[in-house]
């Protein structure tokens, strides 16, 4: 299937700063890719090329197979909503007119019903009528959500969409990032969040200048952390490692209680022998599971271990 | 005319009337411009007690007030009044302009400075719309001003100068300074305040550029004061043809200064 947004080899140079450097990646309809990584990593800079606002130095865009031309600029910014990390209301109009200018910018055919149809989706109606300026944090990234999905766009893309909101705020947001994803969109999502990264995401790309690191975020636990299975012991973990290394277990870590033990296939196959071969010795087993590293550990680790 | 263009300018013109402080400095200016040629023509007279046409200076204005057909009925006084008045009338041009410089000069800046530009540069926009749209919402009201305040300006003159002085407002070249030249004045004058204020992060210094257009009228109005330039309807018009092709250039120059790239990665 041809993906709806593919970067090829995007890189962009301010001067002698390399900004970004040969990235690629591929947005499919109904997928959710969260970009993460430091700050100056350039994932606004790989946004602005992704829409077309600034150009790349070299590499390009494609837009659902076709290769985005500045000629055309104009309607690949009809198929991509940006949500800028910037709410960008203007401060004196009302709600109502900062959605029905862009509604007309669009040239949508109808833009009074279809800004109305925006403040009932989104939750903004009772408020259409206040200036954007007496809206809190949470309300102005509603009605900037809103403004980015008014002329309806195949690709969504959002620059920190929960920075600096309430946890009620946020998890609508998620919400609705997860609802544009079940609609057919293909979304790409900017963030330092890496917890909200877990809740939206199908796949990650970690960005530092290069992409370092592209998968699912189970496929990068397994890449960087392998497979491991945690058992808690009711005594000191460190009598029963040796007893397992004898028995051909090469990866064991000894924590306190714990013994982190690594595996190589499928660590729920593996789990009766290590736990047979530990209660046969004696061991006080109190629990046992599969280890899960944190998205933030698998972050963490991609960025340590890439030059 | 483009619905783009006329979805921002009703975004600028709404703002504008949100905010009509912005505005204040233009109504100044055009309310001391035009209380000024009643200060010279009308109140000081009444208050000294001495008519201008006394003065020798005014002997060749009051003759060639008094050979043209619109204005031969009137007396000395009030072929002085009709000098006076037809020479401050380049005064009210400044009006406009002022108006048009205080709000173009924010126009790019002020998106900048409220981080709205990055979403409106993400829409279909092209360059020249954006501009044009910039320019349009400091424009129109800039051209409603000039309106207004000639029509006050004529109003006044038929209501307290002499009988018959507001004719010589009513001639061809009154209405080509007031119609043609101010407004031109005034589209030059912002168009040079939009092309800085994409340049510069301070509305300060697009305003500044506004005295490039200012400084001439205001050295025009001065050497017709002297007598040293009459302006005529083929003067006037010759100089409204120039600013026109002013005007083009310069927003030929606009669209290409207009750097998106530079606009949203250099400046925070």
């Amino acid at each position: 299937m041809t993906p709806l947004v593919a970067a090829r080899g995007l890189t962009k140079r301010f001067g002698s700063r390399v900004a970004v450097s040969d990235v690629s990646l591929e947005l499919r309809r109904g997928e959710t890719f969260a970009l993460v990584g430091p700050n100056g990593a350039g994932k606004t800079t790989t946004l602005r090329m992704l829409v077309g606002l600034i150009a790349p130095t070299a590499g390009v865009v494609e837009i659902d197979g076709r290769p985005a031309v500045p000629q055309e600029a104009a309607a690949r910014r009809r198929q991509i909503g940006l949500l800028t990390e910037a709410p960008g209301l203007w401060d004196r109009l009302s709600v109502r007119e900062n959605l029905v200018v862009y509604a007309r910018l669009y040239e949508l055919a109808a833009p009074d019903t279809t800004v109305d149809a925006a403040l009932e989706r989104f939750g903004i109606r009772d408020r259409a009528r206040d200036p954007a300026a007496q809206l809190s944090k949470g309300l102005r990234q509603r009605v900037a959500l809103a403004r980015t999905l008014l002329h309806d766009p195949a690709v969504v893309l959002l620059d920190e969409p929960t920075s600096g909101l309430d946890p009620e705020s946020a998890r609508d947001v998620r919400a609705l990032v997860r609802d544009l994803a079940s609609e057919g969109r293909a979304v790409l999502i900017c963030t330092h969040n890496l917890d909200e990264v877990e809740r939206v995401a199908n796949r990650v790309g970690v960005l530092r200048t290069r992409l370092l690191a592209v998968d699912t975020p189970q496929a990068l636990r397994a890449r960087f952390f392998g497979t491991r299975v945690r058992v808690l012991l009711a005594c000191d973990a460190g009598r029963f490692s040796g007893l397992l290394r004898s028995a051909g277990v090469s990866d064991v870590r000894v924590e306190g209680p714990t013994l982190s033990i690594g595996t190589d296939g499928d660590p729920i196959a593996a789990t009766p022998d290590l736990v047979r071969l530990l209660v046969e010795a004696g061991a006080p087993v109190e629990d046992v599971r599969r280890e899960t590293p944190s998205l933030e550990q698998v972050y963490l680790r991609v960025l340590d271990e890439s030059p | 005319m483009n619905p783009r263009l006329l979805a921002l300018l009703g975004k600028e013109l709404a703002d504008l009337r949100r905010n009509p402080g912005v505005f204040m400095p233009a109504v100044l200016t055009s309310v001391i411009s035009l209380a000024l040629p009643f200060f010279v023509a009308v109140v000081v007279p009444y208050a000294t007690g001495e008519q201008l046409s006394d003065s020798g200076d005014f002997q060749r204005a009051t003759e060639m007030f008094r050979s043209r057909p619109l204005t031969s009925g009137l007396d000395p006084e009030g072929a002085v009044q009709a000098f006076v008045f037809q020479q401050f009338l380049v005064l009210l041009v400044l009006g406009p302009v002022a108006a048009s410089m205080s709000s173009a000069a924010f126009s790019v800046v002020g998106e900048k400075q409220a981080r709205t530009l990055e979403p409106l540069l993400a829409t279909p926009l092209s360059t020249t719309e954006l501009l044009g749209a910039k320019i349009l919402g400091a424009f129109v009201p800039a051209l409603v001003l000039t309106l207004a305040t000639f029509s006050v300006y004529v109003s006044a003159t038929a209501a307290f100068a002499r009988p018959g002085v507001f004719r010589a407002l009513l001639t061809p070249e009154a209405f080509a300074i007031t119609l043609l030249v101010g407004p031109l004045a005034a589209l030059a004058a912002l168009q040079m305040a939009v092309c800085v204020s994409s340049r510069v992060n301070d509305a300060r210094s697009a305003q500044q550029i506004g005295a490039i257009v200012i400084l001439p009228i205001a050295g025009l109005l001065v050497a017709q004061v002297a007598g040293s330039v009459v302006l005529t309807t083929g003067l006037t018009l010759s100089i409204a043809a120039g600013l026109a092709v002013l005007n083009v250039a310069l927003l030929k120059l606009g669209v290409a200064l207009f750097d998106r790239e530079s606009i949203l990665t250099r400046w925070k």
